[in-house]
């Protein structure tokens, strides 16, 4: 790592970075308001603090060349062990994501398509592939990694993925498979896992160089549980009526629990996040102004329409407060363990809701209506992932005949505007809505 | 010699007879599983690739539009009674919309049928191996549980060997495939019965087939085939009606199944190192190198002048692979052709024409 | 006067019907072409007793039959695809290769011809009509604009809204929308054949173009998909002359070998 690294680090990112965000916080205070209803709240004020780190981040990436080892990770996969090592991390399904409000994603999803990926292939992929290929991005170009860490605890498109940016990129891929659970898991799939991360340790360490301080790791497991943890508070802040927060703030929020987890500044920033949740429950503030209907939303945001889907339902009165999605990075929390780090990991990374069965979701989806004293669910009906989809069609089913719960499919893509069409939702939603008894 | 000669028997007379000697049927859907163990149990796997070609709206009350024609066909088969006559439904873990099927079928869907399932581990190296072995261990106490029986290791070890025997004829009949003088119908009808017969039959008919020598052996334009099923099979005719010679696969059905022996003496041991063997896959996690290489060395020794990749619509294990595939390819001077398929639909006249296309290119 | 044919060419298309005559060296002497009609075979007997009534008898006179409706020319010599018809005779006319695209009623194909005139790699769009003149056929339909001018009225527009489903049902009801909220026609069709075009530059890419860029088939009469395709891929478009008539040209050129 040469010196003129560092002072090109320090230079941009510590200095140019400061300036960079002084400036965004003049244009914020310019623009107060996020939403553009008077139905729903002032938008949060550690909204400006999420954006800085996100920035940040995606700066920092760009002068990381010759200062750390950097590895791309999926969503899921068991981090602390590359944080403890000190890589750079990068989550390509996050910086999709980021495309995709951007609305960037036709534009660079095109460039994969170009290259004869079909329109098949999960829109996440799509996005990276054509950015990998051809250097656009919404955040400025992305650092090429030393090292890919894919687990298939959300689905098998990461291993596929995963192994073409291995062949493009020729760097070493380490997979890390966890069983999928259909009914429980067992002692076997458990050791399994835990052998893998086990056996990926040496080969990280070859990467970047170092060698894993157990200690650095217990700590990192540490500020990853602690940071979940608060999560997972944030969260359930949301049974509260009116809620305070609704699973589109969690949306943007979630960013630093999925891209920055066991980091300091990831556990202050949900602390803080946590007080002003408090404190608008306080004040008796809610997300949607007049909140007359609770709903909860399953699967990934459709990243492209957010705010039409955050202003409509605000505007009916309707606030959408939790979703199986943003609770998926809290409700493990408790399994994390930094006295038993890696048998802790291996049972905590086995068990996101993805992993899990259909049956187990319908179950997930059950008890939170209940906490959060919900009227009905929509269920995106996600083209380009298969995992959390299939069954969805039985979950709604089940939900409106035992339940008596409405329930709403809705076909869309998380990334793909070119597979959402806003006149057959606007007619759904309107249907829906109806049938709340509103 | 064409194979009405031979007498195929059907699946169903197949099924029956196996059943009035006492034995039971399980439903296996794609791709790999440990036959032998089944076998051991005195239960029967048979494969299901979808079947093409049937009523599929049963399925849409469960499955989304965007999953394949494989997965939609098995769920509306097994809802319009072509199950009935069997006992266990094995799902082995494959993708994401086999996942997602045998979820639904453990939790959602009414049936009568003991359902399975079966996850392949991605990982390589020893824990891959250990898991595998886990896992297969896991199905036998299940299926110990319902049948009563307990198979020893030398009981397992029998139906091991003669499963071993039966890959062992398949490859010979691959490795022979252009002195048999079967057209590409008759070859991949002969070698599908492999989803369907009992090992043992398939050896003999294998063997009868080889002790045959050919009058005069089927010559085309060799190309090769990849993706996951040959379906609808009238493509096969299709080839042959335009002078075209499946000269190898790499098919999920067919080639990719190509498995060796193991040698552990741990009856677990042995049938995991028996499903690994096989050709690279990418549903296995296989790398792109390895695939490449795989193509490269089929079409060689095959002295293919070309690549057909026929796969099956929202297939992602396949799709993700064919650009860089297709691009080695041609890299070696190696022309391919990608066509995709739902297999509920007849050969569209659109396909033909790029078929037909494609030959006119590589001729 | 006609005694120097020597080959014939015919191409069934999905929408019109193309017949060609050439004498020994590939010169033209003869073309017609109609709306196809639902029955092939009386069609295909009626242009041959065009020919026949043109050049006397045509018997051993070698036919090659292209288009999807080929295979129902029974007393073609020989059935060849569209894709290397048209590919024969572009080069012969513009003498180069490069990359070829014919948008069709029925499908849209690219192909790249190489220097020697030989088809080296192609694509055809997949089973959804997004990439074809159907595309624009219905949407004009639904628009009310006679197709023979959809081109040059998208152009006029100085706006251009965005198209972004590629499904046609769904661009069907995009347009709908677009229309309630007041958008000029104009606009919308440039929308729209920035759509279709967009589709057909995916497919030049994943072949990894090769310049010229040359266009045939039918839609080469719509001047804002020329337009387009020249602007998005930053290519001169080079035109054939008889640019409709390509396929059954190149028919009756490899009737001639």
């Amino acid at each position: 790592m040469s010196i003129f690294s560092h002072i090109k680090y320090f230079m941009n990112v510590k200095l140019g970075a400061r300036s960079y965000i002084m400036f965004n916080r003049w244009r914020n205070a310019r623009r107060p308001l996020r939403w553009n209803t008077k139905y729903l709240a002032p938008p949060l004020k550690v909204d400006k603090i999420t954006k800085e780190l996100i920035a940040l981040h995606y700066l920092d990436g760009h002068y990381v060349d010759g200062r750390k080892s950097v590895a791309w990770v999926t969503s899921g996969a068991p981090v602390e062990i590359l944080q403890a090592l000190g890589y750079y991390v990068i989550y390509p399904e996050n910086h999709a994501a980021i495309c995709g409000v951007k609305r960037k994603v036709v534009e660079i999803a095109g460039e994969a398509e170009n290259a004869g990926y079909s329109l098949d292939i999960c829109s996440y992929a799509r996005t990276d592939i054509g950015a990998m290929l051809s250097g656009k991005s919404a955040v400025g170009t992305l650092p090429k990694p030393d090292l890919l860490l894919a687990c298939t605890n959300i689905c098998q498109t990461v291993l596929h993925w995963y192994r073409i940016l291995s062949y493009h990129f020729n760097v070493p891929l380490i997979i890390i498979d966890t069983p999928f659970i259909y009914t429980e898991y067992s002692d076997a799939d458990i050791e399994y896992v835990k052998n893998q991360i086990e056996d990926s340790i040496p080969v990280a360490e070859n990467v970047c160089r170092r060698s894993l301080s157990f200690k650095k790791l217990q700590n990192v497991v540490k500020m990853s549980k602690d940071a979940s943890e608060l999560w997972l508070q944030i969260i359930q802040r949301g049974t509260h009526i009116p809620a305070p927060i609704s699973a589109f703030d969690q949306f943007i929020q979630m960013a630093p629990i999925v891209e920055m987890r066991g980091k300091a500044a990831t556990v202050n920033f949900y602390a803080a996040l946590l007080r002003e949740v408090d404190e608008r429950i306080k004040n008796g503030v809610g997300a949607v102004v007049n909140e007359r209907k609770r709903l909860l939303w399953d699967n990934l945001p459709i990243w492209h329409r957010l705010r039409y889907f955050a202003e409509y339902f605000g505007t009916m009165g309707i606030s959408v407060v939790a979703s199986t999605y943003t609770n998926a990075w809290g409700e493990l929390a408790p399994l994390m363990d930094k006295d038993r780090p890696v048998e802790s990991m291996a049972k905590t990374y086995i068990y996101p809701v993805l992993n899990r069965s259909a049956g187990s979701k319908l179950g997930t989806i059950k008890r939170m209506a209940e906490e959060f004293h919900i009227n009905g669910v929509v269920l995106h009906s996600d083209r380009s992932c298969k995992p959390y989809s299939i069954g969805q069609i039985d979950q709604r089913n089940r939900l409106i005949h035992d339940d008596r719960m409405p329930a709403l499919l809705l076909e869309a893509d998380h990334n793909d505007t070119r597979s959402f069409s806003e006149e057959q939702t606007a007619s759904r939603l309107d249907a829906f809505v109806e049938m709340l008894g509103i | 010699m064409s194979l009405q000669q031979l007498k195929i028997p059907k699946r169903k007379d197949v099924i029956n007879e196996f059943k009035a000697r006492g034995g039971k049927i399980a439903a296996v859907l794609p791709i790999h599983y440990p036959r032998a163990l089944f076998r051991a149990f005195s239960i029967l796997p048979i494969e299901l690739w979808g079947p093409p070609k049937i009523d599929n709206s049963f399925s849409g009350s469960h499955l989304q539009a965007y999953v394949c024609s494989i997965v939609h066909n098995a769920l509306s088969f097994l809802k319009i009674g072509g199950l009935d006559e069997v006992d266990f439904i094995l799902v082995p873990h494959t993708c994401d919309s086999l996942q997602g099927l045998g979820s639904l079928l453990v939790d959602f869907v009414t049936t009568t049928k003991k359902v399975l399932t079966l996850y392949l581990p991605r990982d390589k190296g020893e824990p891959g191996y250990e898991f595998l072995g886990h896992e297969i261990l896991r199905i036998y106490t299940i299926l110990s549980q319902i049948t009563g029986l307990h198979p020893d290791d030398a009981l397992l070890f029998d139906a091991i060997h003669i499963e071993e025997q039966a890959d062992k004829a398949l490859a010979e009949l691959y490795f022979k495939r252009k002195k048999l003088g079967l057209g590409n119908m008759d070859f991949y009808r002969l070698i599908r019965t492999r989803e369907f017969l009992p090992a043992e039959h398939f050896i003999k008919l294998s063997q009868s087939v080889l002790s045959v020598s050919a009058a005069k052996s089927f010559n085309g334009l060799p190309v090769v085939l990849s993706g996951i099923i040959p379906e609808p099979m009238e493509l096969l005719d299709e080839l042959s009606r335009m002078g075209i010679s499946v000269a190898a696969d790499d098919l999920a059905c067919c080639g990719r199944r190509l498995y060796q022996p193991g040698v552990s003496m741990n009856p677990f041991r042995r049938l995991s190192e028996n499903l690994f063997s096989a050709a690279p896959d990418p549903t296995r996690g296989d790398s792109l190198e390895s695939r490449i290489q795989y193509l490269k060395s089929l079409v060689y020794k095959s002295k293919a002048k070309g690549v057909i990749f026929y796969d099956v619509k929202f297939c992602e294990p396949e799709l993700f692979d064919l650009p860089d595939l297709k691009k080695a390819l041609k890299g070696q001077g190696i022309p391919s052709l990608t066509l995709e398929v739902d297999i509920n639909d007849p050969i569209s006249s659109q396909m033909l024409t790029r078929i037909e296309t494609f030959l006119e290119v590589i001729r | 006067m006609y005694s120097n044919l020597e080959a014939l060419g015919i191409d069934v298309g999905s929408s019109t019907v193309k017949a060609v005559a050439v004498d020994g060296s590939g010169v033209i002497l003869w073309h017609h072409m109609e709306s196809a009609e639902p029955r092939v075979v009386p069609q295909v007997d009626h242009f041959l007793k065009m020919v026949s009534e043109k050049f006397g008898d045509i018997s051993g006179i070698p036919l090659v039959a292209t288009g999807y409706g080929r295979r129902l020319v029974h007393v073609a010599s020989k059935q060849i695809t569209e894709i290397s018809c048209h590919a024969r005779g572009v080069f012969k006319q513009l003498g180069h290769g490069g990359t070829l695209v014919d948008i069709g009623g029925q499908d849209s194909k690219v192909i790249i011809i190489s220097s020697t005139g030989a088809v080296e790699d192609f694509a055809m769009n997949d089973k959804c009509a997004a990439g074809s003149g159907r595309f624009l056929e219905n949407t004009a339909d639904r628009l009310r604009v006679d197709i023979d001018k959809i081109g040059k009225i998208a152009l006029s527009s100085t706006e251009e809204t965005y198209i972004s489903s590629t499904c046609t049902v769904f661009a069907e009801s995009e347009v709908i929308s677009k229309i309630a909220n007041g958008i000029a026609v104009e606009t919308i069709l440039k929308g729209l054949h920035r759509s279709l075009t967009l589709r057909i530059v995916t497919m030049i890419r994943s072949l990894g173009s090769l310049p010229p860029l040359m266009l045939s088939g039918g839609v080469v009469k719509n001047p804002a998909i020329r337009y387009m395709l020249s602007e998005e891929t930053k290519e001169p478009v080079v035109l054939p002359d008889l640019p409709q008539l390509m396929g059954a040209y190149g028919a009756a050129l490899i009737a001639l070998t």
